[in-house]
């Protein structure tokens, strides 16, 4: 009937037989006892219906579902809260309310919104420091004494209290409340022995100060915007975008005009973002360059693209200058010059590239220059080559230049009044023979002196000439 | 617990208008009763067994007006409204002030002991003024709250200041549309500036053209009745426009007074108008009110009809009077613009932008459908910035002054200011106006 058992399989494989319970052996007792330890994490009905012979499905069923641990909200346990009356510390009289605390408190803890009541500090006065001190023509003591009651009641809040001001017959604005209330307050601070030092008292006095003019100059001009018509709102606002506009073309202007300078000039535009040869510099240290902007070896180079929003056109913001590259400076005999700040830098003129100093020596008028180029002969010096322009040569020789066309300034205007007297003289000695001979006299002697000279100043440079006019 | 520096000291908030008394709790967003200030009484000797037969009027002598000895108040929710033979109806309050202060305590306990159940001497009450309250007034409230309630702690807080804090605003310029009164309170750090306080009774103006508008015959229509429900015994489905066929309680008509029918003709055509009437948000143009579009509405006798134009008419009048009513009358009161532009004038240049930045409309009068709006246009029309705060939530503006006064009685830093019942003992009515500024 039984087909061939496990145990025959065993026997003729020739397997131990490890106490295996035979077929014949009631499986019972094993499977109630399964059945008696329901697995936890599976529920009676479900288990019921699977049994024990579903062992994936409750194997899976078994493991618990791993929830995020559930926040513990502080407390768990109960909290007792009671009804308890309870004195507060900013009242002046036995009134007690109750509210809801936890009964955990304690009952005798001070009421925690009495700090909130602070009281701003006013300031009071005796009537000694009145008549002292405060006396006002335009204030009596009764009305500042009411004043000072009512900025004290209303925490200093003017508007509030130029609302409540009802003291019989003054009129008072704002402004006259505001001025009295603070110059009192000044000269009680000013008189009263200070106990801290001088700038904590400044600190407060200018804390304190109030201009009442200009305090009604100001609320007249919020009035004035307040009673604008629309189409002046209109206008102002037309003018705005108008300025706006001007702006931005402006700008777009002044980046154009980099543009094209950097491209044509390169390195001599002077602009920022463009690096000079650190090398170049080095080896002609009598070329000294104007711009304050190079800086140590240590900057890495700016590459034009990156530094070409932010480029100004102005002359670049002079940098403070490290302990390093004065050193450098010092050795390389670099006088750095601080290139005068222009304030308008959206102008053309405000654009400085780099130069040469001897190159900016100034050259004579054309009128004066071959005056100027005689006595610059005369004195032995080269006017149009400096064989050393450093700073002070190029200096010495352009000041040397001034002098020189101001001389020769000087004797084109004796010249000419010398003409004018003599054309006077004979004009003078035809018509009245003999008029007031002390004067020509004078005249004649000056002229003289002119014309004796006059012969030498054509020549040589005579300082002489030019002393008595001057 | 301490949230947003509130401590609830469960008090209680009384906020008392024109048109009806709002009390609950300080803390809560709404109040828990809300009644009628109007109250009806009965000069007979029959004691009607009424469910909400008050307390006698209290015998002080020293108030000569009526109601007279022996009468009998009906106060609250069952009170004006019910038909009762022979009963007058009295209004306590006045251009938003009490002037009869008889009925206050019958009032005041009905709301506290009936309706909120609650006893009176265990909480500190906070009261309601209108902005433009007496100090006689104001000491008059603070002794039947002492003596006749025995409170332990009053507060009398401006209603200008308190819908100010609804709107979470401690300076404002608060446009207070009520029953009887129009308001423009400027408010700054939560102090009214009287010199600048503008006020009408522009709504009882409003009212009064509405009744006019509906009771005579205009817009091809016949004059509508305006009977309470409660006279009418019968009344027959009639077309839009047809006569009302309806047939009157004659046992009632009879016992009716005139007070009581007036106030309900009131009522009537308040409710017409609260649900009807609008007002055009960009001025008064035909065409575009024509484009509105009518609304159906129907009376308690049955009569019902379409209304157009007429009911934006009504919205109208708290923005501009008509040139016809101006030449009859040269004491209108103030059309709302007037308000704000008289508060504004009579305040500092500096603190006029501040004030209109926080605009404040609040009132059960301004949920009038496109208020709101037209105001901001009228309001942007003059000045270049303006802002209106105007709460969404009708709870919020019908019962403004409650909530700031529920907010204010809820806040923990207040607590020191209330006056005591021992301050009151000590110092007497003078304390009062001392504390409550």
């Amino acid at each position: 009937m039984a087909g061939p058992s496990a145990a025959d399989v065993r026997s003729i494989l020739s397997l131990p037989n490890l106490s295996t319970p035979g077929p014949s052996q009631p499986r019972k007792p094993p499977a109630t006892t399964e059945r008696a330890r329901k697995p936890e994490g599976i529920s009676r009905e479900l288990y019921s219906l699977i049994g024990p012979s579903a062992p994936t499905l409750a194997a899976a069923q078994l493991s618990k579902p791993r929830l995020k641990q559930k926040p513990n909200l502080g407390g768990g346990g109960r909290v007792k809260w009671e009804w308890r009356s309870f004195k507060n510390g900013a009242r002046n009289d036995p009134l007690r309310l109750s509210h809801w605390v936890k009964a955990s408190t304690d009952p005798e803890a001070e009421y925690k919104f009495a700090v909130y009541n602070v009281q701003p500090n006013s300031y009071t006065y005796s009537q000694e420091e009145y008549t002292r001190w405060l006396g006002d023509k335009e204030w009596s003591k009764e009305e500042t004494d009411y004043l000072f009651d009512l900025v004290r009641s209303y925490d200093a809040r003017f508007y509030v209290v130029a609302d409540r001001y009802e003291y019989p017959e003054s009129n008072r604005t704002m402004e006259d409340m505001k001025e009295r209330y603070y110059s009192v307050c000044r000269k009680l601070v000013r008189n009263r022995p200070w106990a801290g030092d001088d700038a904590s008292k400044a600190n407060l006095l200018a804390s304190l100060a109030f201009d009442k003019e200009r305090e009604i100059t100001r609320k007249g001009y919020v009035a004035s915007l307040e009673t604008r018509t629309a189409s002046e709102i209109a206008e102002e606002e037309a003018l705005y975008v108008e300025l706006r506009r001007l702006e931005q073309n402006e700008r777009r202007f002044k980046k154009e005009r980099d543009e094209l300078l950097r491209t044509l000039l390169g390195i001599e535009s002077g602009l920022p973002d463009i690096m000079a040869d650190e090398e170049s510099l080095n080896a002609t240290t009598t070329v000294e360059p104007k711009r304050s902007r190079k800086k140590g070896d240590t900057d890495p180079p700016v590459s034009a693209s990156t530094s070409m929003n932010t480029i100004s056109l102005g002359q670049p913001v002079p940098r403070k200058q490290s302990a390093k590259s004065a050193a450098y400076d010092a050795l390389h005999c670099i006088h750095r010059t601080e290139v005068p700040q222009t304030t308008t830098t959206a102008t053309k003129a405000a654009h400085q590239p780099v130069y040469l100093r001897s190159y900016k020596l100034p050259t004579p008028k054309s009128a004066t220059g071959p005056r100027i180029a005689q006595i610059m002969g005369e004195l032995g010096v080269s006017h149009t080559r400096l064989v050393m322009p450093t700073r002070e040569n190029s200096a010495q020789l352009e000041s040397l230049l001034e002098a020189a066309g101001a001389l020769v300034e000087t004797k084109k205007q004796v010249d000419r009044i010398e003409q004018e007297i003599r054309i006077a003289q004979e004009r003078l000695g035809k018509s009245s023979e003999g008029g007031d001979d002390e004067a020509m006299d004078v005249d004649e002697n000056d002229g003289e002196g002119e014309a004796n000279e006059d012969g030498r100043a054509q020549s040589v440079v005579s300082t002489r000439s030019s002393r008595p006019r001057k | 617990m301490v949230i947003y520096g509130g401590d609830e000291v469960a008090a209680l908030v009384l906020d008392i208008g024109s048109s009806s008394l709002r009390a609950g709790y300080a803390g809560d967003d709404t109040p828990k009763a809300v009644i009628p200030t109007a109250y009806g009484y009965t000069v007979e000797q029959d004691q009607e067994g009424g469910d909400v037969a008050m307390t006698e009027a209290t015998a002080e002598g020293e108030q000569t007006e009526t109601p007279p000895k022996r009468t009998k108040l009906y106060v609250g929710q069952n009170g004006p409204s019910v038909w009762r033979e022979g009963m007058e109806v009295g209004d306590p309050v006045r251009n938003g002030l009490i002037t009869d202060f008889t009925p206050m305590p019958s009032l005041i306990s009905h709301t506290l002991t009936e309706v909120m159940r609650c006893n009176p001497a265990e909480h500190p009450i906070l009261v309601t003024e209108a902005p433009w309250n007496t100090p006689a007034n104001r000491e008059r409230m603070a002794e039947i709250i002492f003596e006749e309630f025995q409170a332990p702690a009053f507060y009398i807080a401006n209603t200008g200041v308190l819908n100010a804090f609804a709107a979470g605003k401690g300076s404002a310029l608060v446009v207070d549309i009520g029953h009887t009164e129009a308001s423009v309170t400027p408010v700054v750090d939560g102090f009214v500036l009287r010199k600048g306080l503008a006020h009408s009774s522009l709504p009882t103006l409003v009212r009064a053209h509405t009744k006019h508008l509906l009771t005579y015959p205009a817009y091809g229509r016949q004059g509508i009745q305006l009977f309470p429900h409660q006279l009418i015994a019968a009344k027959q489905t009639v077309d839009a426009g047809a006569a009302a066929r309806f047939t009157l309680r004659e046992d009632r008509v009879v016992g009716t007074t005139e007070t009581w029918k007036a106030w309900y003709e009131a009522r009537e055509s308040e409710e017409w108008m609260q649900s009807v009437a609008g007002v055009l948000d960009q001025g008064w143009n035909d065409q575009l009110a024509a484009q509105k579009g009518a609304r159906h509405y129907e009376f308690p006798t049955g009569y019902n009809t379409y209304f157009g134009v007429d009911r934006l008419l009504v919205g109208e009048q708290y923005f501009t009077h008509s040139p016809q009513l101006q030449a009859s009358n040269s004491d209108l009161p103030k059309t709302i613009p007037a308000l704000i532009s008289q508060a504004l004038t009579a305040c500092d240049p500096d603190i006029r932008q501040v004030l209109l930045g926080n605009v404040v409309l609040t009132g059960g009068g301004s949920l009038l459908s496109g208020l709101s709006d037209r105001l901001q246009n009228e309001l942007s029309r003059n000045v270049s910035h303006s802002k209106v705060h105007a709460p969404g939530n009708p709870a919020e503006r019908r019962f403004g002054g409650w909530l700031g006064g529920s907010i204010l009685a809820s806040l923990g830093t207040f607590h020191q200011l209330w006056i005591s019942k021992e301050e009151w003992q000590e110092h007497g009515k003078a304390i009062v106006s001392q504390r409550c500024k």
